[in-house]
């Protein structure tokens, strides 16, 4: 039994709800037998994956829906092993390169080859290249991406490659020129309406607008988080009546937590309440940036007019600085610091 | 007198009676006695022995028995004589230890003897070893007294004491030599070595150390040396053993002993060792020190009990543990097998008989003693826990002063205690530091002054400094007792950047100390109104972070050397006189533990998604990658699992609860989430989810407040309902295998039939059919019969094969189950009518 997020994903082109004319382009493109290389971009949970399957099933039937799931092995250059999970159908391949860590160009290089090396086997097929799908890859090495750039001229005539990334910020100039950039845009509220409606219909039960409102407030364009959302919502309180309390993830309830311990007090001792809290998050494997991005928004929302450029400003500072470094507590600490500096500073003008 | 000269004479040595052997002259004819005594001039005398023997003391024929023996003289008359002359104690014939040549004389094999008080004395003869030394003795006594005839007694006397002369002058001379250049004449030995304990009353300074270490030793004596030793006397220690050991070990098999460097843990460990009755078997940081040694070297020497050549018992000494390898999670390091070795279970008594494995890893019976210098070191995380840890720490100086006095003392090193104490000082107690600055300023004559001092130790108090020592330093400015044992001036004090680089530098692990500095500097109580010192303590970590992650993934480690002086800082903001002394805090090393013990779990969560993602045909696929699971899966999972259910018995459920149970349990056993029945502690038993996810939703070990907690009786339902869908999901797929090649037949022909876009109803169907289908099964039945399932291909999906390959597979399916026709051919009867006929007539 899959989730509704999986059970209710729309399987060919037409059945997509949302971003029409992007269906309707992707669609003559498939059927003009000449396909680029494609990247697709745009926040995550608005339907890229869901889109390039379709485009998938729209170029080569529903044989590209026979997946095999495995695992491959890879050795690094120092002889570790990397694995790498892979599935595959007949007609194409879909990657995740980051699971390699550093070593993602060994992926790229090994398997790319590999794969763009033999022809299409089978005769039947619909069109003479396969397809290398490549999801996260904005988390690609700069490595890994200038081993892209060459395969994917060189072996044009047997593998089309699909980027699949949540932002191009962080890929080089040369990929980006060879491939046909498909933005794909969050969905609208209404759109997000409509998707929910569906879902719940095809679940059989009705949803009441006003939790579909609710939802979709709380999700932030992401159809996904909607979705999963809606069904824990359904799983929790079957009949969805009464007052409904939307489940915010876990993680994101104690970001604001720390967020208004923030901003309620500024001593060395909160300093090291929240430091321990930070610790919390971290070894819940949060990304420690979207930590720092998430309470410093939570933060912005609670402070004065004035305050909100400087703190967002010093959230960016650290953010960079974070990426750099290894330490991530520093980072976070340094700036809670700083933001309680700020604060103080400001409260000390106001008397 | 007269009478008494040639006693005197033979009785002593030959040197001695120079002046009255010339004045006895007149009344004895020296001539004559010596001629008597002597044996080669013997034949020419003129004087009577028998004469001499009745007159003189028994001590005068005593030697001239065996030697003048050929005049007139039978030894049986001097045996008598001595006798009879009763009065004159000297002389008992075994006193002198003339027997054997007296017996020499004598046919028979003993020699009656008779001492003053009248007691027969028979004296064995032994023939060949008496002989032999009888005649080396004789060779020898007649050669000297030869020459000593020949040179004349004066002249030798003369030449005896200028011989005394010279040796006494040998003996100043050599007195003088080892007075001016010791070392050039002895010194080969350090100082270090010289003074060694030998003993253990000789142990100096951490007196309880060495008692806590001794006791431990002698815990195992029940163990190594048998009941009867150290059971002398009933110890309040017993309780110390282990009750569930039959061998009646210490309950920590492993000691730890960890201090700085130069306290004497290796001393007292083997001076302990050897005072216990032990033979010390030393691995230090010379050895491999592999995991493989344990098995090769350790586990031979400890299973036998003593060392080759040996009789007494072996006892480990594991020099420098910190260096070994075992902070990997390998099972094969140095640590983890050490321990292994350690908790071997006991031989279990098998009543059956001799059947004993002779592969069984047999139990360790002898102590094992552990050396480090850091016990917090991170190799030894595992060993710590199951090791009786005693640490030294720096003695009083004063015990250490004394020691060195008293070695200045003996090597003649004039030193004045001052000089001594500012040595310790400075050395930090380390002993033997300061034995080998001793020696060294020794072998340039100096003596010992406060100057001196300073001027051998420069460099010293560059050593290695320990992490801790470090810290307080950064924190806490400079003791004065401390300013005064380094002898700086009030300007270099407050010179603190390069004294707290160097001493950062010599630590040499600066990411350690960072996070250290991190974790203390907002446990001091300095009022910082905004922070701005906090601001600039950030600042430099932060800057510290980038340098050393820069040069880590980098690889450019030129810029280490600018490393210290990022933390440097840290002693200007934050320096407390009377701040407390920082401790190591734990908070970033358990957060790393908990965040690999996570990631683990995020792992097996996404194995999971993964078998589900092959089973469901690439359904969860999209959940899997990084920060989706972190973010969104994984709160939300945990909700969409705990449903308000209430514990009731499957049979009387509501049929819209029973939907709700149907769907959990699908959704569980799809992702092969279990609940795995467990005992807690209090023994209570209680369901556990396994991959536990829960976590997740758990911060400061407090659940979300949203997420109903399951209870008891309702995750007893779920498991029960998720195990019989896992039984009849393997049934299945036994079924199938069964059926294998049909359903391969069946598929590739459904695949021909229908290529392409005439795929896209079919698709659809599952999805159409599935809800239906749903119901249906929770109305009827919760174990999930196979018969009412839609026949699925490999990955979960509906096969619906078009209409045309349907109708002919179960055509011939049907032709071959339904009819089954079974003929012969009857040979051998002649009268049939054979036609071709075809099967189809018989149908």
């Amino acid at each position: 039994m899959s989730l509704w997020v999986d059970k209710f994903r729309p399987r060919a082109l037409d059945d997509l709800h949302y971003h029409q004319g992007l269906s309707a382009r992707l669609k003559s493109l498939a059927a003009s037998g000449d396909f680029p290389h494609m990247l697709f971009y745009g926040p995550s949970g608005a339907g890229k994956k869901t889109r390039v399957t379709c485009t998938l099933r729209q170029l080569f039937g529903a044989g590209v829906e026979k997946l095999k799931i495995d695992q491959r092995v890879f050795l690094s250059p120092s002889k570790r092993k990397i694995e790498v999970n892979i599935v595959q159908s007949n007609f194409h391949i879909e990657i995740t390169p980051s699971e390699a860590g550093n070593y993602d160009r060994v992926v790229i290089q090994e398997l790319l080859k590999e794969i763009a090396q033999t022809q299409q086997v089978d005769l039947n097929a619909k069109q003479r290249f396969k397809v290398v799908i490549i999801n996260e890859a904005d988390s690609l090495s700069r490595d890994a991406q200038a081993a892209l750039r060459r395969t994917m001229e060189k072996y044009m005539s047997n593998m089309r490659i699909i980027l699949c990334a949540n932002s191009t910020s962080r890929l080089i100039a040369p990929i980006k020129s060879r491939c046909l950039l498909m933005r794909v845009a969050a969905p609208s509220d209404e759109e997000m309406q409509t998707v929910l409606s569906y879902v719940a219909r095809r679940a059989y039960f009705d949803l009441p607008p006003e939790a579909a409102q609710e939802i979709i407030k709380d999700s932030g364009g992401n159809l996904r988080k909607a979705i999963l959302v809606l069904e824990a919502l359904k799983m929790q309180s079957p009949d969805l009546s009464g007052p409904l309390t939307i489940a915010k993830p876990d993680w994101e309830t104690y970001c604001q937590k720390v967020a208004v311990l923030i901003v309620t007090e500024q001593t060395p001792a909160r300093v090291m309440e929240i430091r321990a809290k930070f610790y919390e998050l971290l070894s819940h494997c949060i990304p420690p940036t979207v930590i720092l991005k998430t309470i410093a928004e939570a933060v912005v929302s609670q402070v004065d007019e004035t305050l909100k450029a400087e703190i967002m400003h010093w959230a960016a500072f650290y953010e960079v600085r974070m990426r750099i470094g290894s330490k991530k507590i520093f980072h976070l600490e340094a700036w809670v610091v700083k933001v309680m500096s700020l604060y103080k500073v400001r409260l000390f003008l106001e008397f | 007198m007269a009478l008494f000269a040639p006693t005197g004479l033979l009785g002593s040595s030959l040197d001695k009676p120079t002046e009255p052997v010339p004045e006895a002259g007149p009344s004895f004819t020296l001539n004559g006695l010596l001629g008597a005594s002597g044996s080669s001039s013997g034949p020419s005398n003129v004087f009577t022995p028998n004469g001499l023997l009745s007159e003189a003391s028994m001590s005068s024929p005593a030697p001239e028995a065996p030697l003048g023996a050929g005049p007139t003289f039978t030894l049986n008359g001097l045996l008598s004589a001595s006798q009879d002359d009763d009065d004159d104690p000297p002389t008992v014939a075994q006193a002198f230890g003339i027997p054997a040549p007296v017996s020499d004389y004598v046919p028979s094999f003993s020699v009656k003897a008779t001492t003053f008080d009248g007691k027969t004395v028979y004296l064995r003869r032994k023939p060949k070893i008496s002989h032999a030394r009888r005649t080396v003795a004789l060779g020898g006594f007649t050669e000297r007294m030869g020459n000593l005839l020949d040179v004349p007694i004066h002249r030798l006397m003369e030449g005896l004491s200028v011989d005394t002369a010279a040796k006494l002058q040998e003996a100043d001379r050599e007195a003088a030599a080892s007075v001016s250049d010791p070392e050039v004449a002895i010194e080969d030995t350090l100082w270090v070595d010289r003074y060694r304990p030998r003993q253990f009353t000789d142990l100096m300074g951490n007196e309880r150390v060495a008692r806590e270490t001794m006791t431990w030793v002698k815990q195992w004596d029940w163990c190594v040396f048998g009941k009867t030793k150290g059971k002398k006397r009933p110890r309040d220690d017993d309780e110390a053993f282990d009750a569930a050991d039959e061998y009646r070990r210490p309950r920590e098999k492993l000691l730890l002993l960890s201090g700085p460097p130069g306290l004497g843990k290796t001393t007292l460990a083997h001076v302990v060792a050897r005072q216990a009755g032990y033979e010390v078997m030393e691995i230090n940081a010379s050895d491999a020190r592999s995991g493989s040694v344990i098995d090769d070297r350790i586990r031979p020497a400890l299973e036998s009990g003593c060392a080759v050549g040996s009789t007494k018992p072996v006892l480990l000494i594991i020099d420098e543990i910190d260096g070994a390898t075992g902070a990997g999670e390998n099972s094969n390091t140095f640590i983890h097998k050490l321990l292994q070795l350690t908790s071997d279970k006991p031989w279990k008594k098998s009543r059956s008989g001799k059947g004993r494995d002779p592969n069984a890893k047999r139990p360790i019976l002898r102590p094992i003693i552990c050396i480090c210098n850091d016990q917090n070191a991170a190799s030894l995380v595992k060993l710590r826990a199951h090791a009786l840890q005693i640490r030294f720490v720096r003695p009083a100086d004063i015990h250490t002063v004394k020691r060195l006095r008293e070695v200045c003392e003996i090597e003649g090193l004039k030193a004045d205690s001052r000089a001594l104490t500012t040595l310790v000082g400075i050395a930090r107690g380390d002993l033997r530091g300061c034995l080998n600055t001793l020696q060294f300023i020794k072998s340039r004559n100096q003596e010992v002054t406060e100057t001196i001092i300073r001027g051998a130790t420069v460099g010293m108090k560059e050593a290695e400094t320990s992490l801790i020592s470090v810290l307080n330093s950064l924190f806490t400015p400079l003791t004065r007792k401390r300013v005064k044992e380094l002898g700086l001036t009030e300007a270099e004090e407050t010179k603190y950047v390069g004294r707290l680089s160097r001493e950062v530098d010599g630590c040499g692990r600066e990411s350690s100390i960072a996070v250290a500095s991190f974790a203390h500097y907002a446990t001091l109580h300095q009022h910082d109104a905004n922070f701005s010192r906090y601001e600039k303590a950030n600042e430099w970590l932060v800057t510290f972070d980038l340098l050393s992650a820069t040069m880590y993934s980098d690889g450019d480690f030129a810029l280490s050397q600018y490393l210290p002086y990022t933390l440097v800082p840290f002693y200007p903001l934050f320096k407390e006189r009377s701040g407390q002394r920082v401790e190591r805090s734990q908070a970033d090393w358990e957060a790393a533990v908990q965040t690999r013990a996570n990631e683990e779990i995020y792992k097996s969560l996404s194995r999971c998604l993964q078998t589900a993602s092959t089973r469901r045909g690439g359904d969860f696929r999209h959940l899997v990658s990084t920060p989706i699971l972190q973010l969104e899966f994984a709160p939300y999972i945990n909700r969409i699992i705990s449903p308000p259910l209430r514990p009731v018995n499957s049979q009387v459920i509501k049929p819209e609860e029973r939907a709700l149970l149907s769907r959990l349990v699908d959704i569980m056993s799809t992702l092969e989430l279990q609940f795995f029945q467990e005992r807690a502690e209090d023994g209570q038993l209680t369901y556990r989810l396994d991959p536990p996810i829960d976590v997740f939703v758990t911060y400061d070990g407090k659940r979300a407040a949203d997420i109903a907690v399951s209870r008891y009786a309702v995750r007893h339902l779920v498991a029960g309902e998720i195990e019989a869908q896992m039984i009849s999901r393997k049934v299945d797929i036994v079924e199938r295998a069964k059926r294998g090649k049909h359903d391969f037949f069946g598929k590739s022909s459904a695949k021909k039939a229908g290529d392409g876009d005439a795929f896209s109803s079919p698709t659809k169907a599952p999805d159409a059919s599935d809800p239906p289908n749903k119901r249906a099964r929770t109305e009827v039945e919760v174990v999930i019969d196979i018969a009412d399932k839609p026949p699925t291909d490999f990955f979960g999906r509906l096969i619906t094969v078009p209409s045309i390959s349907t109708t002919k597979a179960a055509e011939r399916k049907n032709v071959e189950k339904k009819y089954r026709v079974s003929y012969k051919f009857k040979e051998g009867n002649s009268a049939a009518v054979r036609k071709p006929i075809k099967i189809k007539d018989f149908m």
